[in-house]
């Protein structure tokens, strides 16, 4: 155990060493399971994530464009390096393009203590039809939501009724039933956060995605 | 209220998590969107040619030849991609938020994987873990691409 410490003391030393004397930085020769992360901007909005690169000897903070750590063997993670753009793009713009689209998102919302939508939301269903037609295979998920106000369990069944209530008129605009499914997440993901019992007539939606 | 966070650490604290899946009755995850060259589902010991279209499930292994490339989309709208002379394992793919449940593993055996986060890591972002054969990756959003070397 404590030698194993040792060496990973030694290591770092050698690491400092070599970066303070200037040489070039000699590249160790990659073994099989050597990793390489890279933090790249979503391909679709340019959002820079985050990200933890870690092993039993160290961890590595990614969380700019296109940071870069390589683990080999046991090591910790090595320095973070960022990568230029077209070496991210030589490297993984060929995986990036074998992408499927990004999933396409609509909320729908319902009139006050009722069943029925409300006008804008009865208006995106030819939009839903028309995002169906540009996915290969396309899934559509109705996903319905509710706020905090009262118990979860009941919110679960009125995020389903929701949700059946949106899936019915997908279906009479001439929906192939096959491709839906349809769930609830009750009150367990608030487009806005509240707290418990909470009105928030933002939270009682209907999501769909299709993909 | 149980927030999801707060049930999700009750189960983990009761060590029963469960993977949502049996040998008999695995769980969809998602499906394959995009294919090109050499690619195959690998279920239990078997090796199929993968279809566009295929639905992949909890457990299943995706691998492509020299020239392959796969897209696939999960069902938390997270999207993984895989280049040539690739293989990666779906080791966990659990998406109940109503039950408190949400979890994905993605074990990336070798080649290059490419993943952009989906609902799960926004609703629970320790839940989600890109493994190689020597780091694991914890994610905070949203597009990573990793490189295994074979």
């Amino acid at each position: 155990m404590n030698r194993g410490r040792y060496s990973v003391v030694l290591a770092g030393c050698a690491a400092v060493i070599f970066s303070a004397c200037g040489q070039p930085r000699v590249r160790t020769p990659e073994r099989p399971g050597d990793t390489m992360v890279a933090l790249l901007p979503d391909p679709d909005s340019g959002v820079v994530g985050k990200a933890v690169v870690s092993n039993a000897s160290g961890a590595a903070d990614l969380d700019t464009a296109r940071a870069s750590t390589r683990v080999s063997g046991n090591r910790p993670p090595g320095d973070v390096t960022t990568l230029g753009e077209a070496e991210a793009k030589t490297l993984f713009g060929d995986l990036l393009s074998a992408l499927p689209p990004p999933p396409h998102h609509f909320t729908l919302y319902f009139q006050f203590e009722s069943d029925a939508l409300t006008a804008e939301s009865e208006a995106l269903v030819p939009e839903v039809l028309q995002a169906v037609k540009d996915f290969p295979f396309a899934d559509v998920v109705v996903i319905g939501h509710t706020d905090t106000t009262g118990a979860a369990a009941a919110n679960v069944e009125l995020g389903l009724r929701r949700a059946n209530v949106v899936q019915k008129l997908l279906l009479d605009a001439g929906l192939d039933g096959s491709m839906v499914e349809v769930t609830s997440h009750g009150e367990t993901d608030l487009l806005v956060p509240t707290a418990d019992d909470t009105f928030e007539p933002r939270n009682r939606r209907v999501e769909i995605s299709v993909r | 209220m149980l927030t999801l966070r707060r049930s999700i650490a009750g189960v983990l604290l009761l060590g029963l998590v469960p993977t949502g899946a049996s040998a008999a009755d695995p769980a969809a995850a998602g499906r394959i969107k995009v294919v090109s060259g050499a690619v195959f589902v690998v279920r239990g010991d078997v090796a199929a040619r993968a279809a566009l279209g295929q639905v992949v499930f909890e457990a299943d292994t995706l691998r492509t030849g020299p020239d392959g490339r796969v897209g696939i989309t999960l069902n938390d709208d997270t999207r993984v991609s895989l280049g040539p002379g690739s293989e990666a394992r779906l080791d966990q793919f659990v998406y109940a938020p109503a039950d408190g449940r949400v979890g994905l593993v993605l074990n990336i055996v070798r080649g290059l994987v490419a993943y952009v986060s989906g609902r799960i890591a926004k609703l629970s972002p320790d839940a989600v873990k890109l493994e190689t054969p020597n780091a694991i990756v914890g994610v905070r959003g949203t597009t990573l691409a990793l490189r295994v070397t074979e």
